[in-house]
């Protein structure tokens, strides 16, 4: 898997791994401590300590045996050549930091500092303790604006933040991270008020709203990734109250010394930005190289795959003991909505759910008011949770109305709402879950008509990521499917030699599941886009192309443990050589019905059975019908064993597979 | 295998050239509102590719090293307080209508106010005239509740001047 990735990665880096062009800077005069300096740091080797490195962002070059830092601004630089080499950087910083003192921007002015000491605060720190320089002997320069920085994020302790899946987008299953510092003042009042906190957040600066451009630019390392800092609220109401995303967060044990080298650092690199890499060097990848700069002890890249997932680079907290203290959860405004209305008895619900649609309907007038305000609160959060978007970007009068009067009446009761806590979901820590990757063995038996492979055969399975809803959940999204890249192979022995035939594989296969509500009427869809051997009589193993999706509706009860879907499919086949499609050509096209089952007998042991029907209208096999039907075991965090059975007109097969997921 | 790896590729790229496409003037308004930092467009395949990828666009307000615009500031104060309400506009308004919550506790700090829970309460009584109505915006709210908070000296929300 690694193999494959590096050289994807590799052959998709070619020609944009290039480096920076800078002019030949004048070397600073030396002064006889300087030179004792830098012979010092030389002598010691400091060029390739680890911290060093770290602040760097320098990397071993991927051909060759030299280093290469990721920063991809020549502001980062002090060396002409620093990006590549390490050593003539130390030298450069050590000299730069003597350079004679200049007049800094003010505070408030935007821009970026120019003295050394001003812009590299956290090598500044890093080298006057390795060497011991003597402060009294640097010039005296002021640096009012990072000054400003220190003092307004001023920070107790650091929290790693997860924002965890969006429902009813799987594609957001991945994740983001980001850090947040807890200020010291509102941490001292012993009063939560985080959401006053600063965010620290790297991202990559999307300059195109054309998606086919977006991917191509962001699989080719083409946007600029900046480091920005805004208050944590910003972060909570895009997560939380538009994207239903619910939050996790990491309280990391740093020291003193350690925060201040993080925020340090985090200064340092406002002043660069790095090439965004969806793959790799992503948002989370960025946060932990943060991190390893300011702690040389922990070790969280060299854990990390050749795919960088968000919840990945969770787990590699988990393997530097102690450094996380605390884990906390913070629900989205979605999950508090459910957990309010779990609350509500049926004539309750009956009303917020009458409340939404017409925001003026009376209330009985025997209620008290504690009845009438959970009713009303309920009603709030659902339309915020049905027009958020609408409201925030004033594009719906109709739905600002009825908040609007939803509000007044709730003002017009004086009588404070009770205070209902969601219980942690600690089943769904992303920490817990299954590793991303996945790759099985297993054998396997097939009763076909003739003209098939029959017998038995080895199965293989890869996965490149995420989970299927067979999957053990713990750490996941109940109802979600994300499949990049899965694929199954079969081994055949026939008479003389083995023979293998490639019997699923997709590029991006999804499933999202929404459980239909009275509060929630989403619709439940899936995609799959791939290749598949083909079923029907027309052309027996042949391999198709397939597009297929189709969309329709979940029930799910007892806490999602049962859930049932049904939907509405279409399939296009793309039969290679045959011509089993539309008037003889290869082009086969049919529609029908899905639906499936799936019971979660146990976190770890799901049941899944999938059918599907499909019509093919005045084409050699009209229909084509086949069910499918998993058992799968989670033995630990990252072993599973999968039963497997498949029924179609021309064969049935069952198979036994072990699952390890990395 | 080599015509449906063909096909397979002519496929990839046909749905690529046809998903829907958003335009970049959808997103971002002026102000420290919410909108400046989201997506206006409705869901389409540009919002599901940033969820996966965690794109943003950027924003010159948040620069780290920027100095301290009002929208990245919550140091407290009137400016941080206004930049405040107005992100979080949709979520203190319940606040409000509920005279008690998360984002009343927040804006008591960042405007030094004594007792939360008096300016709670406060708010909720004069909830008709911060939210007159639907069409008030966000400016609007701001000054209204930093004026509210002002003219009740009993509050003494010491940052506001």
């Amino acid at each position: 898997m690694r193999l494959a990735i590096t050289l994807l990665t590799t052959i998709l880096l070619a020609g944009c791994a290039g480096r920076l062009k800078m002019a030949d800077r004048p070397k600073p005069p030396g002064t006889p401590y300087v030179d004792a300096l830098v012979e010092r740091a030389m002598h010691d080797r400091l060029d390739r300590s680890k911290q060093w490195l770290r602040l760097g962002h320098y990397r071993p070059e991927r051909f060759g045996d030299g280093w290469l830092s990721e920063a991809d601004h020549p502001r980062f630089f002090l060396a002409s050549d620093g990006q590549d080499n390490p050593r003539a950087e130390l030298e450069a910083t050590l000299r730069g930091f003597f350079l004679p003192p200049v007049q800094e921007l003010p505070v408030g002015k935007a821009g970026f500092a120019r003295h050394p000491i001003c812009r590299f605060p956290a090598r500044l720190a890093y080298l006057a303790e390795a060497l011991e320089i003597d402060m009294a002997r640097l010039p005296t320069q002021a640096c009012p604006r990072y000054g400003k920085f220190l003092g307004d994020v001023n920070p107790r302790s650091v929290t790693l933040v997860f924002s965890s899946y969006f429902l009813n987008n799987p594609a957001s299953a991945f994740g983001h991270t980001f850090l947040r510092f807890n200020k010291a003042q509102t941490m001292a009042v012993g009063q939560k008020r985080e959401l006053l906190d600063y965010a620290i957040n790297f991202a990559a600066d999307v300059d195109t709203g054309n998606s086919v451009i977006y991917a191509f630019k962001g699989l080719l390392g083409l946007f600029p990734g900046t480091t920005k800092r805004m208050p944590y609220y910003y972060k909570v109401r895009e997560y939380s109250d538009t994207e239903s995303r619910d939050i996790w967060e990491y309280h990391l044990d740093l020291t003193p010394k350690q925060l201040y080298m993080l925020v340090a650092h985090i200064w340092e690199i406002g002043h660069t930005h790095f090439d965004y890499f969806y793959i790799d060097e992503n948002c989370s990848y960025r946060i932990h190289m943060m991190l390893e700069a300011a702690n040389p002890e922990i070790e969280l890249i060299e854990q990390l795959g050749p795919a960088v997932l968000p919840a990945d680079t969770v787990k590699v907290l988990f393997d530097n003991p102690g450094l996380v203290r605390e884990v906390t959860y913070r629900p989205s405004l979605r999950t508090e909505l459910m957990h309010k209305v779990e609350a509500l008895d049926s004539e309750q619900r009956d009303y917020v759910e009458r409340l939404a649609d017409r925001a003026d309907a009376p209330l009985p007038g025997d209620w008290n008011d504690a009845r009438k305000v959970a009713v009303l609160d309920a009603a709030l959060d659902l339309v915020d949770t049905r027009h958020v978007k609408d409201l925030v970007f004033k594009r719906d009068p109709e739905a600002a109305r009825k908040k609007q009067s939803l509000l007044e009446r709730r003002a017009d009761i004086r009588v404070p709402s009770e205070d209902r806590p969601v219980p942690v979901p600690w089943g769904r820590q992303p920490q817990i879950g299954h590793g991303s990757g996945r790759l099985g063995a297993g054998v396997g038996l097939r009763d076909a008509d003739a003209g098939l492979l029959d017998g038995g055969f080895l199965a293989l399975d890869f996965r490149l990521a995420l989970h299927d809803l067979a999957d053990p959940s713990p750490g996941y999204p109940e109802l979600a499917q994300l499949e990049f890249l899965p694929l199954r192979l079969r081994l055949w022995k026939s008479e003389d030699d083995a023979e293998a035939l490639l019997e699923d594989f997709s590029i991006v296969r999804i499933v999202s599941l929404t459980s239909v509500s009275r509060f929630d009427m989403s619709m439940s869809w899936h995609v799959d886009f791939g290749l598949r051997e083909l079923e029907g009589e027309g052309c027996r193993r042949c391999l198709a192309g397939k597009l297929r999706g189709g969309t329709g509706l979940t029930g799910s009860f007892a806490d999602e443990a049962v859930s049932l879907f049904l939907t509405a499919d279409a399939a296009i086949d793309l039969a290679g050589e045959s011509d089993v499609g539309i008037e003889g050509s290869f082009v086969r096209a049919g529609l029908g019905p899905a639906g499936g089952l799936r019971l979660r007998l146990d976190p770890e042991l799901i049941l899944l059975t999938r059918g599907s029907f499909l019509f093919y209208p005045e084409q050699p096999d009209p229909r084509v019908w086949r069910v499918d039907s998993a058992l799968r075991w989670g033995l630990s965090q990252n072993l599973a064993l999968s039963l497997e059975g498949a029924m179609l007109d021309n064969r049935r097969e069952g198979q036994l597979l072990l699952l390890g997921y990395l | 295998m080599k015509k449906a790896s063909a096909t397979l590729l002519a496929m990839t790229l046909g749905l690529a050239m046809a998903a829907p496409v958003a335009h970049a003037d959808g997103y971002g308004t002026a102000g420290c509102g919410l909108g400046s930092i989201l997506f206006g467009d409705d869901p389409g395949i540009i919002q599901v590719l940033a969820a996966t990828t965690n794109g943003t666009f950027g924003n010159q307000t948040f620069a780290i090293t920027s100095g301290t615009s009002n929208c990245a500031d919550s140091g407290g104060g009137s400016a941080s307080a206004k930049a405040f309400i107005e992100a979080n506009r949709e979520s203190l308004s319940k606040d409000i209508a509920r005279g008690q919550g998360e984002t009343i506790t927040n804006l008591s700090a960042l405007a030094g106010c004594a007792d939360e829970a008096a300016v709670g309460t406060t708010l909720q009584k004069n909830f008709s005239e911060i939210f007159p109505e639907a069409s008030v915006n966000d400016t609007q709210v701001s000054e209204s509740v930093l004026q509210t908070l002002k003219s009740n000296t009993a509050l003494s929300c010491k940052l506001l001047s």
